[in-house]
């Protein structure tokens, strides 16, 4: 598993996957920062400590950053086909299910580190229009706030991710399905009980965007746990597959 | 042109994929359904549930996002397979390809409104949640066609963007970024990204909506031309360079 692992670091290295994904994640600030401008009973939304954060992390998370995430994870998995290496990786020989495995992982590792990366854009900027209103134990909670954000939206979009890999040239589906899942999230966040259990918002629940009680909480973890169960019954359904 | 088109209309009978992005466009229709029969509210009148399933959501994301991803499919597979090659050598006009795809795109997106029109009634309807009316019908119609016909020269843009690219990546998340900086302009400006002046000029006679400036339809036309006209031009040099 380390040397999939470090295989797939490498491979993506190559790759400018993650200058886009990157990119977009500027974009997202940019565009969220825009927003900041809008003027509401004469004050601009983002002179309020703390917005832009709050603002960044959620219309990111519904509109764009899912559909980012599914495209990493599905365009490392789908490229071993359009490159034709697939073949050769089998010879070697390598088990498939540990090849996506180690895809999932990294791409586990690349929505953690886009959020992080979100982090510092947001962060930094509140910090250049209002520093002495920043406190630290609310920066801490964003940061907190991000990076599970990231490890529970990957969870929550994986079971996605793993149909590509048995769809093969599914990434396409797995786009469109993650933008349609992350959207709906939308309308489910206004309901007070579905928001804990789909899976998109209950990944705001367990990361402390929404306020939520124990049973709540663990609603959520639930559902996000389910999830992640999903992908591994897909992923064993696809090893079995290929080894009858 | 015409053969163009007709040969594009012939590679889409293998894409099956295609059709089964039409599904996006049930929807908020289907979120409608829930959204109204949750609120229990009484007097819903059809303009309000229209709003809801056919103006809104899916003409700022819904559409732009399946557009794009459509747009980016249409040019990447030719890429993938290396068949621009042999289209050039036979010789087909850069700019006739480019606007080739434009059109299915067109065609594409007019027909996705449709059934978000022809849903939305069946969703409006069938749970009792308001009447059929002949005058809500015809606008809703009038309107989805214009939603239809308006976003695909909003999205030239990214298609010219796919059209410059080999991959698949970055079109993708251009379309995310351009679709989610269209949704958030409507709030800023109306008359700088070719979604928000679409959604200007489509909401310019629409009943019971208060703008804090009254809608000025010529910047929201010449907004949604000038991108257009760059894009078409930007796409057509770049086509040119890679041969």
């Amino acid at each position: 598993m380390k040397t999939l692992l470090w295989a797939e670091r490498m491979k993506l290295r190559r790759s400018k996957i993650i200058w886009i994904a990157l990119f977009s994640a500027v974009m997202v600030s940019v565009i969220v920062y825009m927003q900041g401008q809008f003027l509401f009973q004469g004050h601009r939304y983002v002179d309020e400590p703390g917005w832009f954060m709050t603002a960044a992390q959620s219309l990111g998370s519904i509109f764009v950053l899912p559909a980012i995430i599914a495209l990493m994870g599905s365009y490392m998995i789908c490229r071993e086909e359009q490159g034709d290496t697939m073949k050769s990786l089998r010879l070697i020989p390598v088990k498939l299910s540990r090849l996506v495995g180690a895809k999932l992982v990294l791409a586990a590792f690349m929505s953690v580190l886009l959020y992080a990366f979100l982090f510092i854009i947001t962060f930094s900027t509140e910090a250049a229009l209002h520093f002495s209103l920043l406190k630290s134990a609310a920066v801490l909670n964003f940061l907190k706030i991000y990076l599970l954000q990231g490890i529970c939206l990957f969870f929550a979009i994986s079971p996605i991710i793993a149909i590509v890999a048995v769809l093969k040239k599914g990434y396409w589906i797995s786009l469109i399905f993650a933008e349609v899942y992350s959207f709906a999230g939308l309308f489910v966040g206004m309901q007070n009980t579905a928001r804990f259990i789909y899976p998109v918002t209950a990944a705001f629940c367990v990361s402390g965007y929404y306020e939520s009680t124990l049973p709540q909480m663990i609603t959520s973890i639930l559902s996000l746990f389910i999830c992640a169960c999903l992908s591994l019954l897909i992923l064993d359904r696809l090893n079995r597959k290929y080894n009858s | 042109m015409l053969n163009l088109i007709q040969t594009e209309f012939l590679k889409l009978r293998r894409k099956n994929f295609i059709f089964l992005m039409l599904i996006s466009s049930l929807l908020m229709p289907l979120l409608a359904v829930f959204y109204f029969g949750a609120a229990k509210k009484a007097d819903i009148t059809p303009m309000q549930f229209y709003k809801w399933s056919a103006y809104s959501y899916t003409s700022w994301i819904i559409l732009p996002v399946v557009l794009g991803i459509l747009g980016t499919m249409l040019l990447y597979d030719e890429n993938q397979n290396d068949m621009l090659k042999q289209l050039w050598i036979i010789p087909i006009s850069k700019l006739g390809y480019f606007l080739s795809k434009f059109v299915i795109v067109f065609l594409y997106s007019v027909l996705f409104m449709m059934i978000t029109a022809v849903c939305s009634i069946l969703a409006g309807i069938l749970p009792g949640t308001i009447p059929l009316t002949a005058d809500s019908v015809s606008y809703l119609f009038l309107k989805c066609f214009e939603i239809g016909a308006l976003a695909p020269f909003a999205m030239l843009p990214v298609l010219a963007v796919a059209a410059s690219q080999k991959g698949y990546i970055l079109p993708i998340c251009v379309t995310l970024v351009y679709t989610f900086l269209g949704f958030i302009l409507l709030m800023v400006n109306m008359y700088v990204h070719p979604l928000s002046g679409m959604t200007a000029i489509v909401i310019n006679d629409m009943p019971d909506i208060v703008m804090k400036q009254p809608i000025d339809l010529k910047s929201a036309f010449l907004c949604i031309g000038i991108w257009s006209i760059a894009s078409i031009i930007c796409a057509d040099v770049t086509l040119r360079k890679r041969q």
